[in-house]
């Protein structure tokens, strides 16, 4: 690594002269693994200033969090092992004794983490109380007071009624609000946010962004910015680290990286994020660009091929499908509520086509690609595929039908049986299904793994022996086994990191040029769905509410909502950081009904060829 | 560093991928040099069970071959016209105690090992089934598992064996009726989490037929509890046995496991004749004892949040 510069390399001795509230010098970090130490962290070093926002980025491994724990203290002490100096407000934490370093955890130094960690039996307004007389020393009804107080600066609605709420009263996106109340109760100098918008919606991680920038701006803490997502990066920090492998690779400020980075990796970084709105000339989907990580050459995205006859009639067609589920409760388990998942879509698919369902968490989106492949049973509808109505198919007719849609899962660990070598696996549909003997079936498994990228001799092997992007690739050539005509991927790439991401959604963009198939590419990334679609379908609360060509839902949205989940998507560009938003303090609408409910019948109007929206009322 | 960016070849977590399963759960197992004396235990006392009919001094069944004028002779006593010693005494039959022992053991073994594998394959594939089909089959399943289970076990037993008669046959009968419960709920627990993960779905979508579902995916994710249960299970079956022969509801007198061994020396055990039941009891606590500690330490070593 000749090309990456260490900023600091002087020893390691206390100043505060020089403005830095936090100088992270020389830190080396090994953990303990089978009586032998490994590194995780090397020689890593770097600054905050007061006042500063501070990106930490790199994908999984990179030892970001690492990083963050040893500068808290937090790891435990007997596996593992931290060197070199870490200087805040001119004390360096690795050698304070254990109960000094207490007094900074919480009090000057603050942490949030992707989960939030509060405790189900006591309420939202204990936690804050409890905090602030621990800390602040307060009396029992200041403590109350400056709680309310807080909960209102974190703009959580009627904040004096839900103190005395409890957690899973909360949303996800308010229990982080809470979290983040309670880092502020000590006014530390300091915040740590580890991952904490990773498992929001994006209109949900918006805000928390938003917010985390507001109060910045207010209290003139400083802030360290954990995260994978350069969109967030760019929307949220002054200065950017970039980890890999434990190493520092590039440091700079976020305005100057973010349009021209120095290292090979920041540049594959960022040219796997794809950015909104930069796909404006082409009606087709387009691969990733390939960047070689030795020399630093990127290869130029090549478009994807006309795949689609707009002649021909679809080979899935989707009418009026209804998913609902039966709530029960009280003594006799009788009906209480129905969850409307989904209301009344319809939409098709043609040959090589890749219709996109978008939306956020609990909107129906997955719920509809398994009432397609009958994994839930749909209450009403019709789900013809090449004429034939799925839903009323018995089970042997379903079984036939398997051969021509197939699905790819989300979590690349879960959906391959860890006891069945990738052969076995690959081997299993093909069999089942007696299209061939054993010999066919190695074949066409060899065959397929060398089409997805991976070596024939890997059959052998077991899923533990392969990497995330890996197995997802075996999941992919699992599907194709059976030569189907439709894919539903269900959030297929949500779960990796960007570089695989973009080698998977490449793969994918690849078998459908050659092979002509369609996918059902069901996903909440915005930005990766503008990438692969022909056509797109916006849904909210178990209803389509715009469906259309790529070019149009992204280029002329029509409903408020997609407007919204558009505007939401954290984009690589450091001038959007200037733009406020407007902070919404709405809880989020549920799709529980009543079991008297009728739902109301929905309008469309069409706005461009093949694009409909939904009329709001 | 030729190339350090390459993401195609990173093992996440494999640690060593020429490590079998088999090998690191010996690795894990062997850390305890108590449970590797157990184990040494046991594979001798199987070893002893297993080769009794070559190995034992005399056949115990074999009536000719016993003298009754030997007949409650002391340990150690030596044999007047053979001149072999009984290290372990004689029975009022004059029968050898060391090689009614080891033909004891023999029984009391296969009747609990045989039950003990025909109770876990009736009761994993009801459990595996009802865990994966949910709805009105899984609660007839599981409801007919509760009532099993209510009632006390010795009674169960107790109440198929006066139907049916003695017979290692029949105790090896009653003992599964009695034990497949137990399997059938841990199979279900633990499949009811597995049955809910991608993998099965999956298998679903590619239309693998039901059989190879259950039993080429589910089981195999669900054996490690199996695997345990079923060796403290086994303790268990022989313990139930044994008790069942001591009430004279068990194996017949002309096969005696170790329980039935136990109470015909009860009579004499207050007449001075310790040994005719003293040492069968032994054998048994030895034996159970050792399966019982094997089995804790494979829920040990199955059990990642045990490990260090």
């Amino acid at each position: 690594m000749t090309d990456v510069e260490l900023l600091d390399r002087s020893p390691a001795t206390p100043t505060s002269a020089d403005g830095a509230l936090l100088s992270v010098r020389n830190l080396h970090t090994s953990f303990l693994h089978r009586h032998r130490w490994n590194p995780v962290l090397q020689d890593v070093s770097f600054e905050i200033a007061r006042g500063e926002t501070v990106a930490v980025v790199g994908e999984s491994g990179s030892g970001k969090s690492v990083m963050a724990m040893s500068i808290m203290r937090l790891l435990p002490p007997k596996s593992s092992r931290i060197k070199g100096g870490v200087i805040f407000e001119g004390r360096d934490l690795l050698t304070l004794p254990d109960e000094e370093m207490r007094r900074i955890r919480g009090n000057r130094i603050a942490m949030i983490f992707q989960e939030t960690s509060l405790n189900p039996v006591f309420t939202i307004g204990f936690h804050m109380i409890e905090t602030l007389r621990r800390h602040r020393r307060m009396s029992e009804a200041e403590a109350r007071a400056e709680a309310l107080r807080l909960l209102e600066r974190v703009r959580i609605p009627a904040a004096a009624r839900r103190m005395d709420e409890y957690a899973h009263q909360f949303s996800g996106g308010m229990r982080q609000r809470v979290m983040i109340a309670i880092a502020l109760a000590c006014r530390p100098q300091l915040l740590i946010a580890d991952e904490p918008t990773t498992a929001l919606d994006v209109t949900i991680q918006a805000e928390i962004l938003e917010l985390v920038k507001e109060l910045q701006a207010e209290e003139g803490m400083s802030v360290m910015f954990i995260t994978h997502d350069m969109g967030v990066v760019a929307e949220i920090s002054d200065r950017t680290v970039v980890m890999y492998h434990g190493r520092k690779v590039e440091e700079g400020p976020t305005a100057r990286i973010i349009p021209a980075p120095d290292h090979a990796y920041t540049r594959k970084l960022l040219a796997a994020v794809p950015r909104l709105g930069e796909m404006s000339g082409t009606s087709l989907p387009v691969r990733f660009p390939d960047i070689d990580l030795a020399t630093g050459v990127m290869t130029p995205a090549r478009p994807a091929g006309r795949t689609v006859d707009p002649s021909e009639e679809p080979i899935l067609k989707v009418e009026n499908l209804v998913t609902r589920f039966d709530i029960r409760g009280g003594p006799l388990g009788g009906l209480t509520a129905r969850v409307h998942a989904v209301e009344n879509v319809s939409f098709d698919i043609r040959a090589g086509e890749t219709l996109s369902l978008v939306g956020e968490s609990g909107c129906g989106k997955s719920t509809t690609g398994r009432s397609i492949m009958r994994l839930v049973e749909p209450v009403s509808g019709k789900i013809s595929m090449d004429g034939i109505n799925m839903a009323r198919l018995s089970r042997s007719g379903l079984r036939q039908m398997r051969r021509r849609v197939q699905m790819i899962f989300q979590d690349p660990v879960s959906s391959l049986n860890a006891r069945m070598t990738v052969g076995e696996a690959l081997m299993e549909p093909f069999l089942a299904h007696r299209l061939g003997d054993r010999r066919a079936a190695r074949e066409k498994a060899e065959t397929l793994l060398a089409r997805v990228g991976l070596r024939p001799e890997m059959a052998g092997r077991f899923p533990h022996e392969f990497s995330g992007g890996q197995r997802q690739r075996i999941s992919v050539a699992r599907a194709l086994m059976l030569d189907p005509k439709l894919i539903v991927a269900d959030e297929a790439v949500s779960a990796l990191d960007v570089s695989v991401k973009a080698q998977v959604v490449n793969l994918l963009l690849d078998l459908q040029e050659s092979l002509r198939i369609s996918f059902l590419f069901i996903s909440h990334d915005m930005a990766v769905v503008e990438r692969v679609s022909h056509r797109v379908a916006v849904m909210y609360l178990g209803e389509i509410v715009e469906i259309g060509p790529r070019t149009a839902i992204f280029g002329n949205p029509q409903h408020s909502y997609t407007r919204r989940l558009i505007d939401a998507v954290p984009i690589p560009d450091p001038a959007r950081r200037q733009i406020k938003r407007t902070l919404s303090t709405a809880e989020i609408c549920s799709p529980v009904y009543a079991t008297d409910f009728v739902p109301p019948t929905r309008r469309y109007r069409e706005v461009g060829y093949g694009h409909f929206v939904m009329q709001e009322d | 560093m030729s190339d350090p960016f390459d993401v195609q070849d990173v093992h996440v977590a494999a640690p060593d991928p020429r490590e079998t399963p088999w090998r690191r759960i010996w690795r894990d197992y062997s850390a305890s040099p108590l449970a590797v004396a157990v184990l040494a235990v046991l594979l001798a006392i199987i070893g002893l069970a297993v080769s009794a009919p070559w190995i034992s001094p005399q056949n115990p069944y074999d009536l000719m071959q016993l003298d009754i004028m030997e007949g409650l002779l002391p340990p150690g006593s030596v044999a007047e016209t053979t001149g072999y010693t009984y290290y372990l005494g004689t029975d009022d039959q004059g029968r050898d105690m060391l090689s009614a022992i080891l033909h004891g053991l023999r029984i009391s073994l296969w009747v609990g090992v045989v039950s003990a594998l025909c109770a876990v394959a009736i009761g994993a594939t009801l459990g595996l089934f009802a865990a994966y089909r949910g709805g009105r089959t899984e609660s007839m399943i599981m409801r007919l598992v509760d009532l099993q289970l209510s009632f006390p076990t010795i009674l169960v037993a107790l109440m198929i064996l006066a139907f049916l008669g003695k017979g290692v046959g029949n105790v090896i009968l009653a003992l599964i009726i009695v034990e497949w419960a137990t399997y059938a709920r841990t199979a279900r627990g633990t499949a009811l989490v597995e049955a809910r993960r991608e993998y099965i779905e999956a298998a679903n979508c590619l239309g693998v037929p039901l059989h190879r579902i259950i039993f080429r995916h589910l089981l195999p994710n669900c054996m490690t509890p199996l695997i345990v249960i079923g060796t403290v299970q086994i303790a268990r079956a022989i313990t139930l046995e044994a008790t069942l022969s001591f009430l004279g509801l068990g194996v017949p007198v002309t096969e005696p496991s170790l329980g039935l061994l136990i109470s015909n020396g009860y009579q004499y055990m207050f007449s001075g004749q310790y040994w005719l039941s003293f040492y069968p009891g032994i054998a048994l606590l030895v034996t159970i004892v050792a399966i019982n500690l094997v089995g804790d330490r494979l829920r040990d070593v199955f059990n990642p949040k045990g490990q260090v």
